[in-house]
């Protein structure tokens, strides 16, 4: 192939760098991303990372942190009484209740002795893997927003996900296979829909791909029920005869090449997708390990199963929704909450524990980072009586695996879990965590747009250390 | 530490600005504290919000801008920790002015000679060489550039690939082998320009040039976020577009209809359907200050970045950091705005809107005693499982309700008045807990408040409109750091300042007016000859859909960050030219059309792609990848089955379900490829922003939110696994096979011809034919299988 000019380099890697044609315009990034025939040929970090793919499960509706993994035993204590003390209470939706004592009970884990709930007794058994961060916050109290802030960096949507720039900055390591999978929960996705995994202004190449848990995994994967193999590959032979005609007067148009080749890698996506998320080949044991013995926990395990299985062949990101819709369907825990978290984590726990030893048993969670989180807390008073409402201001989020330190707790929420009282850390402190574990520096990897050097981290973010191993 | 307070702290915690609340003039303010309590806790700096964050141990760091030194902090520390003593309160006395002077950015001659900045000249075409060649006043300029840089021209493109190029470059699509034949077969020395005036009097273009202006204008059919509820009237002002388009509407005044067609044709109902420009934004759930400047973010960036071709927005919280945009410019761009609101305009007259209140009240007397019939019944199960409810609380609450109310303390008193305002069941619950007879009689009246509600006037059709509160704008402020926390003096309505030597005035409002008229003014200026942005950011824009790259590649941003013109005089001449030409669109189109340029052939040739790879002085055309949309409506087209039904509601094809499961009521009502509604050009597809059609999302399909001036143009796996799969693609697939087999006959040789004729717009040749005659050799749906594998060659989804 005769030499190509960088200009069509960028052209080919999806034409995203409207008209970046001076070297100095050029932004060295989108040169690298640009740097082959594919906008998602696997390409080096910055520097020598401990993770290669990542794994989010989110709570969406927001998992409360005073009823997981940090104890507020003054909520017991001052049960009933008013929050004070604290400045002004926001509450998204009014008329707000006394201090709430969590339904469940606290107990020590692990060798570090770590406060889980009885919520997760499962998750519990792990904690030795888990690092949390107590102390995070977000700017949002309404759902949309703060799910495009923890999604996006952002809490407008038209803004690249996470997953995006990842993608955008390492590739992947199966052509095969789309480079970011979302899974969703069966019982609708989350507020905002689809720009939760877009890819913004960034190219299409770059955007999530939904996959389905039954059946075909990608929409439009396979052709209709009456296209046998034989006809599908006499039909390519077809189709190539009709490009290569066409292609005589234009020898050397490399997007017209490429376009060729998106078929090839189509066809072969056919099956290796299908074989990706074929969890009958796993073993009795491991089924049982992610709870596909059981009606309420199979769902979310399979999931996990097959979040695992597209990660070992080389998937850069997977994304698990648990809840969607709206109020008890999701983690939005506006009333009830006993009866709200006990079924979502009793989908949810089991699974997520199995997936975490399963990983770690095969080796694979030293390169795999384990991402837990909702897009808010929930507040340390009641709400509708037995409900909390949204809290920005503070909640918990783990991460296990990946180059992450096992065990410890960074940060930590006031005595009711209301505000932060050491070491808040912000969405973009936890997105630059998650892109330096993979090797990439936040504030090196930029999109030029409308003017300026995009970044997933906008123009802050610190990586936060306490948590590194 | 008066002085390090004084020089770190109060620029944004002092007298002119307390952001968060937070005045740290005095010991009293510093123990008072802002929004997130107490800033100061004498004795203990580990306490003391001024120090977590001057420290970093809290995030943000403050001061943000730089980091305090040790010694400073160990200043502040000892402070806190010997009582904070402060006997008189930290002023820095010149605040105020520097706060004032931190508004003012001076603008340079220099920087006003920036490029885009200078006025538009009129430079003469330039003298070549080959004179033979060129045809139009273009063609003299482009060929001067190829001659200095010893590269020659393509030659000239033949008649069928000249007549696909233009069919879908002007009205995206394809044409008919009639059509085709009609131009190949007009001999007359002007055929060409003929095929012109033809295509740019179609709706056709309308259409097609209008879905380049709805990406600039982040167009959409739904509000985003949260709830992304449907927009029922927004595709009015799609139509609007169109048809301006289509009818020529000069730019000038299209462009101030958009920004202010309520303020300058009050009366006419598409001045105020034009308005729905600045009605675009995204939906806040959550309605605050905050919003409301993203709000006001969202209508300066998408004026600036489509009308000016600069980022404005980059100004919002601080000086642009490249262009000579100070901060001001965006707040009095923003003060242009400020006042604006959603007005929805009923589009009948004021006797219709009277019968459609009455109708409603009618309906809603009629129903009034059937539901307190059913609430009548509904209410004792309600209590009765309100009872229930309680007795599961808390042994805490319960107490609490136990308590004598003026015995209860303040927290028995929130958590009673929450119990009483709240129910966690259902109305669907309550009625499952009812009696069968109860159930029966509640149920006789629901059917008929079912059929009442039935015969509800249809909603009035409106005009998605913006208009203001009165003719008195509504105050608007600087914001430093871009913070409504932080507010700095009172903006009066302005420009871009760097090309508006002359502040343009701002008239008040006219006796009567509803409005300030800011809007008016500010379009005014934005269309006057002063302002040389306007045309050479169109007229680029208007080059780069013709020529697929615009002379600058750039066309949203003109500033330093963007790209110099390839051909600047080029440019110059044509905003010039556009001018003098009134603004008419179609007369730049049709300049272009007819240039010996754009009839290129667009075939590789080694001696230009050595020289120039990447084209930049057009030594060919460039063959251009469709859009999404435009390879849907050419297999609409090619299969006889499109709709060219114009304007209307949008559509909803069909997409699979397991890609939009609702939350807070997002659905999308699909309907089977099938019927034949759907069959529609795909700038009438209901545009949903939280549910992007997959067949024009994998093809670089704006996502609506923001302006979107040039589309990604990406070559990825899901294209195919699209063309190759999806159930649409198919169906038209097969319809395709059915036109062919009853136009052609049996005859495979034949089909193959009429297929390649609809198509591709030619014949093929010996091998080609052979091939595809071998193919449908194959039996079974073998027709089918080759008119899907034409939707997916390369030569049907680019243009020539």
């Amino acid at each position: 192939m005769r030499y190509l000019s960088r200009r069509e380099l960028l052209q080919r890697a999806g034409g995203g760098i409207a008209g970046l044609a001076f070297a100095d315009l050029m932004n060295s990034e989108q040169a690298r991303a640009a740097g082959g025939s594919n906008p998602l040929a696997a390409r080096a970090p910055h520097f020598a990372a401990k993770a290669k793919a990542v794994i989010s499960i989110f709570c969406y509706g927001g998992v409360s942190h005073v009823d997981s993994f940090d104890p507020k035993p003054e909520l017991y204590k001052r049960r009933g009484e008013v929050m004070s003390g604290k400045g002004e209470v926001v509450v998204s939706q009014g008329n707000p209740g006394g201090l709430m004592p969590s339904p469940w009970g606290f107990k020590k884990y692990g060798e570090c002795g770590r406060d889980v709930s009885d919520l997760f007794p499962k998750t519990a058994e792990m904690v030795d893997d888990l690092a949390f961060i107590r102390s995070m916050y977000a700017i949002s109290n309404d759902h949309a927003p703060a799910l495009f802030q923890m999604n996006t960096g952002s809490v407008l949507p038209g803004h690249p996900s996470m997953g995006s720039w990842i993608t955008y900055g390492l590739g992947t390591e199966n052509q095969n296979l789309p480079a970011f999978v979302v899974f969703t929960d069966p019982r609708g996705g989350p507020i905002g829909g689809a720009p939760n995994w877009m890819n913004g202004f960034m190219p299409a190449a770059y955007q999530g791909t939904q996959f389905r848990s039954t059946g075909d995994p990608i929409v439009d994967l396979k052709p209709g029920a009456d296209m046998t193999p034989e006809r599908q590959r006499r039909w390519l032979r077809l189709l190539g005869e009709l490009n290569a005609a066409h292609a005589r007067v234009n020898p050397d148009d490399s997007e017209l090449s490429a376009r060729i080749a998106t078929y090839e890698l189509a066809f072969r996506m056919q099956t290796s997708a299908l074989e990706a998320v074929d969890v009958e080949k796993e073993s009795a044991a491991t089924k049982k390990l992610y709870g596909l013995d059981s009606k309420i926990t199979e769902y979310f395990g399979r999931q996990c199963l097959m979040a695992r299985r597209l990660v070992e062949r080389g998937v850069r990101m997977v994304q698990i929704y648990s809840g969607g819709g709206n109020f008890q369907s999701s983690w939005d825990a506006h009333w009830d909450i006993a009866e709200n978290h006990g079924m979502h984590a009793a989908e949810t726990d089991g699974p997520v524990a199995g997936m975490l030893r399963d990983l770690k048993s095969r080796g694979m969670l030293d390169s795999t980072l384990v991402l837990w989180h909702g897009e808010f807390g929930r507040m340390p008073i009641s709400q509708r009586m037995n409900g909390r409402d949204h809290n920005p201001h503070v909640f918990t989020v783990w991460l296990a695996g990946g180059g992450v330190k096992g065990g410890i707790a960074a940060g930590s929420s006031d005595e009711f879990g209301y505000k932060v009282a050491e070491g808040g850390k912000s969405i973009n402190d936890l997105h630059a965590t998650v892109l330096h574990l993979l090797g990439l520096n936040h504030e090196k990897l930029t999109y030029f747009y409308n003017g300026r050097n995009m970044r997933l981290t906008d123009v802050s973010g610190s990586v936060i250390r306490e948590i590194l191993a | 530490m008066s002085e390090i307070v004084a020089a770190n702290c109060l620029g944004c915690h002092g007298a002119a600005v307390r952001m968060s609340g937070l005045d740290l003039r005095t010991r009293e303010s510093m123990l008072k504290g802002g929004k997130s309590g107490a800033a100061l806790v004498p004795g203990d700096p580990m306490k003391s919000k001024i120090y977590r964050h001057a420290a970093g141990i809290d995030q943000p760091r403050m001061p943000p801008d730089k980091k305090l030194q040790d010694w400073q902090l160990t200043v502040v520390s000892r402070w806190i920790g010997t009582g904070a003593p402060l006997d008189k309160p930290v002023e820095a006395a010149d605040t105020r002015k520097a706060m004032a002077a931190m508004e003012e950015k001076p603008i340079s001659e220099e920087e006003r000679q920036f490029w885009s900045f200078r006025p538009i000249g009129r430079p003469a075409p330039p003298a070549v060489v080959d004179v033979g060649w060129v045809r139009t006043p273009i063609d003299a300029f482009l060929r001067k550039t190829l001659e200095d840089h010893k590269l020659e021209p393509s030659p000239a493109a033949g008649k069928r690939v000249l007549a696909r190029r233009a069919y879908l470059d002007v009205w995206g699509l394809p044409p008919t082998p009639a059509q085709v034949d009609a131009f190949v077969n007009d001999t007359r020395p002007d055929a060409w320009e003929r095929l012109v005036d033809q295509l740019l009097a179609s709706p056709r273009y309308g259409e097609r040039w209008g879905s380049h202006w709805l990406d600039l204008v982040r167009y959409a059919d739904s509000g985003g976020f949260e709830y992304d509820r449907d927009r029922p009237d927004a595709w009015r002002y799609r139509d609007w577009v169109i048809q301006a388009i289509a009818s020529d509407m000069p730019y000038d005044l299209f462009a101030r209809l958009q920004l202010a067609g309520d303020e300058i044709a009050p009366d006419d109902r598409n001045a105020l359907i034009a308005t729905g420009f600045l009605r675009h934004g995204l939906d806040h759930n959550v309605k605050s200050e905050m919003t409301r400047m993203d709000e006001l973010d969202d209508l300066v960036v998408t004026t600036s970045n489509s009308f000016l071709g600069v980022t404005v927005g980059c100004a919002r919280c601080h000086n642009h950091k490249f262009d000579p945009i100070p901060q001001k410019d965006y707040y009095r761009i923003q003060a242009v705005f400020f006042s604006t609101k959603n007005h929805d305009v009923p589009l009948v007259e004021e006797e219709a809107a009277r019968r459609f209140k009455r109708e409603n009240e009618r309906i809603d007397d009629l129903e009034k005693p059937l539901k307190d019939a059913a609430e009548a019944l509904k209410k004792p199960y309600r209590d009765r499982k309100m009872a229930e409810e309680r007795a599961r609380l808390p042994e805490y609450v319960r107490e609490a309700l136990r308590t004598p109310a003026e015995k209860r303390t303040e927290g028995q008193k929130l958590n009673v008045i929450q119990v009483e305002k709240t129910r966690n069941f259902s109305e669907a619950d309550v009625v499952a807990s009812m009696s069968d007879e109860d159930r029966a009689r509640l149920g006789d009246i629901e059917r008929q408040i079912k059929k009442l509600e039935g015969a509800r006037p249809e909603r009035l059709p409106s005009a998605m409109a913006i208009g203001e509160g009165g003719p008195k704008p509504d105050p608007s402020y600087f914001l430093y750091r871009g913070s409504p926390d932080s507010k700095g003096s009172l903006m009066r309505p302005g420009v871009l300042s760097v090309v508006a030597r002359q502040e343009p005035e701002f008239p008040p409002p006219p006796p009567g007016a509803r409005s300030s008229y800011r809007r008016k003014a500010f379009a005014e200026w934005l269309t006057s000859r002063g302002n040389p942005l306007f045309a050479r950011v169109m007229v680029n824009r208007i080059w780069q859909h013709h020529f697929g790259e615009g002379i600058v590649r750039t066309p949203s941003n003109f500033g330093k960050t963007g790209e110099r013109p390839s051909h600047p005089e080029l440019l110059d001449w044509l905003a010039d030219e556009f001018i003098r030409k009134d603004y008419s669109m179609k007369a730049m189109h049709k300049l272009m059309l007819m240039s010996a340029a754009y009839q290129m052939s667009s075939d590789d040739n080694a001696a230009g792609i050595a020289a120039d790879p990447e084209n930049r002085f057009l030594w060919r055309m460039p063959r251009q990848r469709l859009e999404g949309e435009i390879i849907r409506d050419s297999m609409l087209a090619v299969s006889g089955t499109l709709d060219e039904k114009a304007g209307g509601p949008g559509v909803f094809p069909f997409i699979d379900p397991s890609l939009f499961q609702g939350s807070s009521g997002r659905a999308w009502a699909g309907k089977p490829d099938s019927d034949p509604s759907t069959w529609r050009r795909s700038i009438y597809i209901h545009s949903k922003r939280s549910i992007p059609l997959p067949m024009l999302d994998v093809f670089d399909k704006p996502d609506g939110i923001s302006s979107c001036p040039r589309r990604n143009r990406s070559t990825i796996a899901p294209q195919a696994l699209i063309l190759m799969n999806n159930s649409f693609v198919r169906f038209e697939a097969k319809q395709f096979a059915k036109r062919v087999e009853r136009e052609a006959g049996a005859d495979p040789g034949r089909q193959v011809e009429l297929a390649f004729a609809l198509a591709f717009q030619r014949a093929p040749d010996a091998a080609e034919k052979a091939t595809a005659v071998k193919f449908l050799d194959g039996g079974g749906e073998s027709l089918a299988d080759f008119c899907q594998a034409i939707f997916n060659s390369n030569e049907f989804v680019y243009a020539p």
